[in-house]
């Protein structure tokens, strides 16, 4: 068999690249901010995070702007979890965005950088100091049930405390037509079971006050969430005839993030990857893992356990998209045009989405050998838990920071290597992947694993073996030169290294 | 002809040659086999009848239900079929993605469970595909199923060895083509086909068209898809080559503007990739051949269903001139010369002279809340109103309101444009009137 065609050819042996789509901040930082970048890991060890808050303001404003094409008013809350940052968080205080806590931590992080209560949500699981406080500032609360409604209304009683604002977050939604599966959610009140939940509120109203309905799924489908978003202007309806005066739809995040640059190379990597587990080119990982594909009877099966790296659509393009597409079951106009004819303020909560370009996680090159099975091994001085991707399933390559010259030149041929992280474990890859560079790096060099800031940064880093925790460093830049601080030394009103006149 | 079945019309569809001066070939007659012509409406028929017949009496005794993993014609052909037989039909699937077949498949009583999408926070450790969780539901306990399997079933293929490819050799004539180009999606037509060709002169070439992975053709699977399938087997074909939805969309326009033939988008893709194959062999050659030779594609099915496959990808196709009297024909200057009257006056001017008051949002938002007295003319319907002259007389004053105001205006501008002499947009819309604390009231 042969293959021809136009995209999806590959020859073995030739480099399968996954060049990362950088915007210009971040891609500045790699270009003529690699003597800061070494600086820093000489100074602050390796790893060592670095976020860009001035980012964050941007993506923000993007999702702005999505709203203000729908005509719709609505609120933007930063989903916090995606990332500890404290610079990120203080950042985002000054522009009209709001925040999303989903723990006391969390909660008491936000209220420490500047947010107030009103400009809060908090949702999640939830323990009663983590209630009260949200309660006792003012948040809204996403409320998962009748248990947790209760379980506020009292605690809204016995402190004295001011009527609480909540979401009521619905899940299991049904749909007309054909029968759309849902992954099983752990949290939200199924929509069939509005009723009783509307009792319970009923029960409280001196208590708790609810300004609206939301959904949040687990899904990258649009179908699902225009499903769930449909079933919630059906719920608000329902809401408003109990005599409540419901505001908001709240449709959660999920709103994703393309990590790669070039959807050929995405094309082409996963179809070679493809024939890897099929036997019909020579494996592409370490011990020719298949990322969740295997191959049964000479048929291939499983699925692809990766997040989809090049994505069309995706931060506030989906949910562009999302207001963009009729309502099946409400007569096919636009659903931003619903929630607009209802009158109902929309709430988003991306995470990832809204850090997307906001941080990069940079490792130390150990070591370089040569593989026995050909390539090379290069070890870093930091290990899987230091960076998520691999975790999440985002395969990107990381980008090569020489400590001398650039990185391509003096005739460097491209290299293929093994990322092996520094705990004494056999399961610490970097990635699992063989990982194209422009040439082999050479100890001293730094890696930098491009768009972490979304769950890929603190979010899983442990103290396993003693192993440094990564130091996290807010990067600003002014012209031509770049500062910095520690992101805990980071406020709005300073420049990081010097106060702003 | 007389049948006393309908799935006795199944095969024997013609073979019709495509005209050169269309495909500029010189030295190959090009012919397609229109399997759009069987009974429901596909390829599909064959191996779906095929599969389910011998099964059909014992699934009836039992009480099951037909089950496919498909998302088109396959569930076409199997829904009619088990209708036929008094039995429910049930379509699995991950890729419905033709709103048309989807609506089609629920008139004809099927059933339609979706998959869900892809996680957004990925758990890697999950790794169970589709189709093994597909498998365990129609395995679990309680579980009554007819599975007819179409991606496993060697029925499928079968249905083509004995079918369509003795119907090609027939046809031409005892001969079998130099060139089977086929779309593949189960693989059963290309792998069956192929194989009565082959045994009849193994010379035959096979070419299997893919799809790009960037965009879909429906019935097509791509390069990586195709592994999943058990009927696909990379040693059927010849060559493998991918065709685009451009390609497809092209293909099938040269089918539908200059062959007479009513093709979709499957049957585009498989012109268009035999052509562009024929076309680099006949490059290639070095001097004519002594003889013509033949070749022959597949058409799947019609055009009909996907005429929003195509609206989305080349609306240019569908283009029609702007009407007369149409918000589109405004432009933004004239927008701009609406009279608008903001929410303390506009609540004066109903209370004093009673303007009508039309409110374009629609019906779902009207019932929730409107402004008492209000008549509800949602803006598609306004739009299609309007463009018969004025619906209403022009003594009479009238306020049009819609969310922000911004509608409002542009029909308050078409309506003075075609000589009405008062109408008035609500700036800022029903949301400012809320916003004013204006009363909207539900009935």
């Amino acid at each position: 068999m042969s293959t021809a065609g136009t995209n999806t050819a590959s020859t073995p042996g030739e480099p399968l690249h996954l060049e990362p789509r950088l915007e210009q901040l971040p891609a500045a930082l790699l270009e003529d901010g690699r003597p800061l970048l070494h600086a820093l890991v000489d100074a602050l060890g390796s790893p060592l995070n670095v976020v860009l808050p001035e980012q964050i303001a941007r993506n923000a404003e993007r999702f702005r702007a999505v709203l203000h094409r729908h005509r719709i008013t609505g609120r933007i809350f930063y989903a916090h979890k995606a990332n500890r940052s404290s610079a990120l968080v203080r950042r985002l205080v000054t522009t009209d965005a709001d925040l999303d806590a989903a723990s006391l931590g969390e909660l008491q992080h936000a209220l420490a950088s500047g947010w107030t209560g009103d400009r809060i949500m908090t949702t999640g699981p939830k323990d009663p100091e983590f209630l009260w406080l949200a309660a006792r500032a003012g948040a809204v609360v996403n409320a998962d049930g009748p248990g947790e409604v209760e379980q506020a209304a009292r605690l809204v009683r016995s402190y004295g405390l001011p009527r609480l604002r909540v979401v009521l977050r619905l899940s299991g939604f049904g749909t007309s037509g054909t029968t759309l599966l849902s992954r099983r959610s752990r949290f939200g009140t199924p929509a069939r079971a509005l009723k009783d939940l509307l009792d319970t509120v009923d029960l409280h109203r001196d208590a708790v006050e609810p300004i609206g309905v939301g959904y949040h799924l687990d899904t990258t489908s649009l179908d699902e969430k225009a499903a769930a978003l449909e079933g919630c202007l059906l719920a608000m309806e329902e809401t408003r005839a109990r005599g409540f005066s419901p505001r908001a739809i709240d449709v959660g995040g999920g709103f994703g993030v393309s990590y790669l640059a070039h959807a050929e190379q995405w094309d082409r990597y996963t179809t070679a990857l493809t024939e890897a587990v099929m036997g019909t080119r020579p494996p592409m990982t370490w011990d020719g893992h298949g990322y969740g594909l295997r191959k049964e009877n000479g048929t291939l099966r499983g699925t692809l356990g990766l997040y989809p790296a090049h994505r069309p659509l995706a931060g506030a393009g989906y949910l562009d998209a999302l207001l963009s597409r009729p309502a099946q079951a409400l007569g096919g106009r636009p659903l931003g045009t619903l929630l607009l004819e209802g009158l109902h303020d929309l709430y988003v909560e991306p995470g990832r989405a809204l850090v997307d370009q906001c941080g990069l996680t940079l490792g130390r090159v150990l070591d370089v050998r040569e593989a026995e099975s050909g390539g090379h091994v290069v070890r870093l001085a930091m290990n899987a838990g230091d960076t998520g991707l691999e975790d999440h399933g985002v395969l990107v390559d990381p980008v090569l920071v020489p400590r001398d010259g650039p990185p391509g030149g003096g005739g460097a041929r491209p290299a293929a290597v093994h990322l092996m992280g520094n705990l004494c474990l056999e399961s610490d890859l970097i990635t699992r992947r063989v990982v194209h560079l422009p040439r082999l790096p050479r100890p001293g060099d730094l890696l930098a694993f491009p768009n972490t800031a979304g769950y890929c940064m603190d979010f899983g880093a442990t103290h396993a073996q003693q192993q440094p925790v990564a130091r996290k460093v807010a990067v600003h830049r002014e012209g031509e030169s770049w500062h910095w601080c520690l992101d805990e030394q980071y406020w709005p009103i300073t420049r990081p290294g010097g106060q702003r006149t | 002809m007389r049948y006393d079945r309908i799935t006795d019309a199944i095969g024997d569809t013609p073979l019709v040659r495509i005209d050169p001066e269309v495909h500029g070939l010189r030295t190959v007659d090009l012919y397609a086999k229109l399997e759009m012509l069987n009974p429901f409406g596909s390829l599909k028929d064959r191996a779906a009848w095929n599969m389910a017949r011998d099964g059909l009496a014992a699934a009836k005794e039992r009480g099951e239900t037909v089950v496919e993993l498909s998302s088109g014609n396959t569930a076409k052909a199997l829904a009619l079929i088990a209708g036929l037989h008094g039995l429910p039909f049930k379509s699995v699937t991950n890729r419905m993605r033709i709103p048309e077949v989807k609506d089609l498949l629920l008139l004809l009583g099927a059933e339609i469970e979706e998959l869900p999408g892809r996680s957004e926070c990925l758990d890697p450790t999950d790794t169970d595909d589709p189709l093994t969780l597909f498998h365990q539901r129609l395995n679990g306990p309680g579980s009554a199923h007819f599975h007819t399997d179409q991606y496993f079933n060697p029925r499928n293929t079968e249905a083509h060895a004995s079918g369509t490819g003795p119907e090609i050799v027939a046809d031409l004539d005892g001969r079998a083509p130099d060139w089977f180009i086929a779309c593949v999606g189960t693989a059963g037509s290309s792998t069956g086909v192929a194989r009565a060709l082959r045994a009849h002169d193994p010379a035959v070439r096979v070419v299997g068209l893919v799809g790009e992975k960037a965009d879909f053709i429906p019935g097509i699977r791509n390069a990586d898809e195709v592994q999943q399938v058990g009927l696909f087997d990379p040693a059927t074909y010849d060559t493998i080559e991918t065709v685009s939805a451009d390609d497809a969309i092209d293909g099938m326009v040269t089918l539908v503007r200059r062959c007479g033939l009513l093709a979709g988008p499957t049957g585009g893709a498989a012109y268009q990739g035999a052509v562009r194959h024929l076309r680099d062999v006949e490059r290639s050659l070095d001097a004519e051949p002594a003889d013509r030779r033949t070749a022959v594609f597949i058409v799947c099915d019609r055009v009909e269903s996907y005429l929003g496959y195509v609206r989305q990808r080349r609306p240019e196709l569908l283009g029609r001139p702007p009407l007369r009297n149409s918000v589109a024909t405004l432009t933004d200057t004239e927008a701009r010369t609406a009279t608008v009257i903001d929410v303390a006056d506009a609540q004066k001017w109903i209370a004093e002279e009673r303007p009508l008051v039309i409110d374009l949002r629609g019906p779902f938002a009207y019932a929730a809340l409107h402004i008492d007295g209000a008549v509800n003319i949602v803006d598609e319907l306004f739009d299609e109103l309007l463009r018969g002259g004025l619906p209403f007389g022009r003594r009479r004053p009238v306020l049009l309101a819609c969310p922000v105001g911004e509608k409002s205006a542009r029909y308050a501008a078409l309506l003075t444009r075609m000589g009405h002499p008062d109408v008035r947009s609500l700036a800022g819309g029903i949301v400012a009137w809320r916003d004013a604390g204006a009363p909207l009231v539900r009935d």
